[in-house]
């Protein structure tokens, strides 16, 4: 037999550690993100989420530590290459190409992904493709700046995907939106693990990342608090006393 | 003024229009997608019209397809420098100090270079047809100005299919738009700039050899022109090719027309005042107001 090897995690954090002057943002945190989930992490203001995020996605360098992709080191990739090697991400402030329509947006994407669809019919069919599979075919010749916030969001998310990424970065996509519409956004990032992406997600609210995410980091100070599953998550002593301060009567001294 | 009058200045604002766009339209689309003011760009503009007259003098090329030869050197001496110091200036979403400083300090070596290839005699490149006119009825047209203004409507419709027909295009106005999305839906921003940059330079080498077949130049040369075209791209908004377009066309009127009231030499001055009321009045220039009128419409 030879599955003896699990095939190696579509992400691997290795002891990852970021310094800003003298400050530790993040303190040799290693996780590991299995297919088919929807990986989450939570924090207080300050854990550390953002920074992470970033490294991962490329757009900080760690001082210290390695990222990996089924066992291919990535840490050191702009963000380019990672949405070559399948792996892409969305900004938490939508960044929309304004000047152009929303079948524009997503067809950049479908050539410069790893698609890499050349001709300019076949380009414009993977976008529609994508679009129709997001609801969005009626946007399609609109203007990309006339969107609500909630479509941009959403044209942030389809363009992502039109890259054809294995693994999908979400950076606090539910900021911003009412409660009918976070609940909407939810049902997207499941929907697009089902499809066969693995989802990272980051968001403050830890009410949204709980209802949707089959395994979670929690992050305090830079360093990994506890990892689980949500039930697990919520019961955890440490995290409890992290975001609600220590219960009365069991202070610590000093 | 009469009609005949009216018509002759019209046509040469419009000949002078063609000139000016093209010698803009390197630096906003650098600008755009780099957000680097290229202050060398009047260096690059001598650059290429030294060459024009290289090529004329010892190789008795036309000089209007001097011009053309001297895009493709220049497009590899802007890509050349990109590789060498512009790349490794800091990314920013704003012109920084570093990036002014390299490109005047670029200008300035640029210059001497001339200086001390070419010396600081005044040249002019003449041909039989310098002084040749055209008479179309009442309107008398220079020929040679009537060629370069077509050689440079010819290259920016050229480039103007490039940017919207073309993948390396698209991705030219996707950085120009927002360069994190670009990167996120997987553009290489360093090959672009890269490209861009030396579409950049070879279009101020081209203005320059155009510009050389018009007007005796120097070392110098060119600095009235940056001069012109910092007005032209702010009056267009900066990162849009069409607005250079637009913008050129309102800088060549004023000043043409502009002799009707002030004297001639006070036409630098006639487009500073212009630069000022775009300034004050419409600061995102002619793309934001095309801009504005979209969404409403």
């Amino acid at each position: 037999m030879a599955d003896a090897k699990p095939k190696p995690p579509i992400l691997e954090v290795e002891r990852l550690t970021k310094y800003f002057g003298g400050l530790a943002a993040v303190k040799d945190v290693s996780f590991e993100v299995r297919e088919g989930q929807i990986f989450g992490f939570i924090g207080p203001n300050g854990a550390g989420k953002t920074t992470l995020f970033s490294i991962i996605a490329g757009a900080l360098k760690p001082s210290s530590g390695k990222v990996r992709s089924r066992g291919r080191d990535i840490t050191a990739l702009k963000p380019f290459q990672l949405v070559q090697a399948g792996i892409a991400r969305t900004h938490q402030i939508v960044r929309p190409f304004r000047e152009m329509t929303v079948l524009e947006n997503v067809k950049l994407a479908s050539h410069f992904g790893r698609k890499n669809v050349t001709s300019d019919s076949a380009a414009e069919e993977h976008a529609m493709q994508i679009l129709t599979w997001f609801g969005m075919e009626t946007f399609a010749q609109k203007s990309a700046s006339i969107l609500s916030v909630g479509l941009q969001k959403r044209l942030e998310i389809t363009r992502a995907m039109a890259t054809e990424p294995d693994l999908l970065l979400c950076d606090e996509i539910c900021g911003g939106l009412t409660h009918v519409e976070t609940a909407a956004m939810l049902d997207w990032l499941r929907r697009i693990r089902d499809r066969g992406t693995t989802v990272m997600y980051v968001e403050h609210d830890v009410k949204a990342i709980t209802a949707v995410c089959d395994r979670i980091l929690v992050l305090n100070y830079g360093r990994k608090l506890s990892e689980g599953a949500p039930d697990h998550i919520q019961q955890d002593p440490a995290v409890i006393e992290a975001y609600l301060g220590h219960p009365p009567g069991r202070r610590q001294e000093g | 003024m009469t009609l005949i009058e009216f018509v002759n200045l019209l046509a040469s604002a419009l000949l002078l229009a063609g000139i000016y766009a093209v010698m803009s339209v390197g630096m906003t689309v650098i600008y755009g997608v780099m957000k680097i003011v290229n202050l060398a760009h009047a260096g690059f503009m001598m650059l290429g019209a030294y060459l024009a007259l290289e090529l004329f003098e010892r190789f008795r090329i036309d000089p209007i397809l001097a011009a053309l030869l001297v895009f493709p050197v220049m497009f590899v001496v802007g890509r050349v420098l990109h590789w060498l110091l512009v790349r490794r200036l800091p990314t920013s979403d704003q012109p920084t100090l570093a990036s002014l400083l390299l490109m005047f300090g670029l200008w300035l070596v640029l210059q001497n270079l001339g200086y001390f290839i070419w010396g600081n005699a005044d040249r002019s490149i003449y041909t039989s047809h310098t002084l040749s006119l055209l008479r179309f009825g009442a309107v008398t047209i220079s020929t040679v100005r009537l060629v370069v203004f077509g050689a440079a409507v010819a290259c920016m419709v050229a480039l103007h299919l490039i940017l919207n027909h073309t993948w390396f295009g698209r991705s030219v106005r996707a950085l120009i738009q927002n360069r994190y999305a670009g990167q996120i839906v997987g553009v290489d921003d360093q090959k672009t700039a890269s490209i861009t940059f030396g579409l950049g330079i070879g279009f101020a080498g081209l203005a320059g050899a155009l510009l050389a077949s018009l007007y005796s130049f120097n070392p110098d040369f060119g600095r009235p022109f940056l001069i012109r075209a910092f007005v032209i791209i702010v009056l267009g908004g900066l990162e849009s090719v069409s607005g250079v377009a637009i913008g050129a066309f309102v800088l060549a009127f004023v000043e043409t027309f502009g002799i009707l009231f002030v004297p001639a030499g006070y036409q630098l001055a006639l487009s500073y005042g212009l630069l000022v009321v775009v300034l004050i009045f419409l600061p995102g220039g002619v793309a934001a107001l095309t801009a504005k009128v979209r969404r409403l419409a």
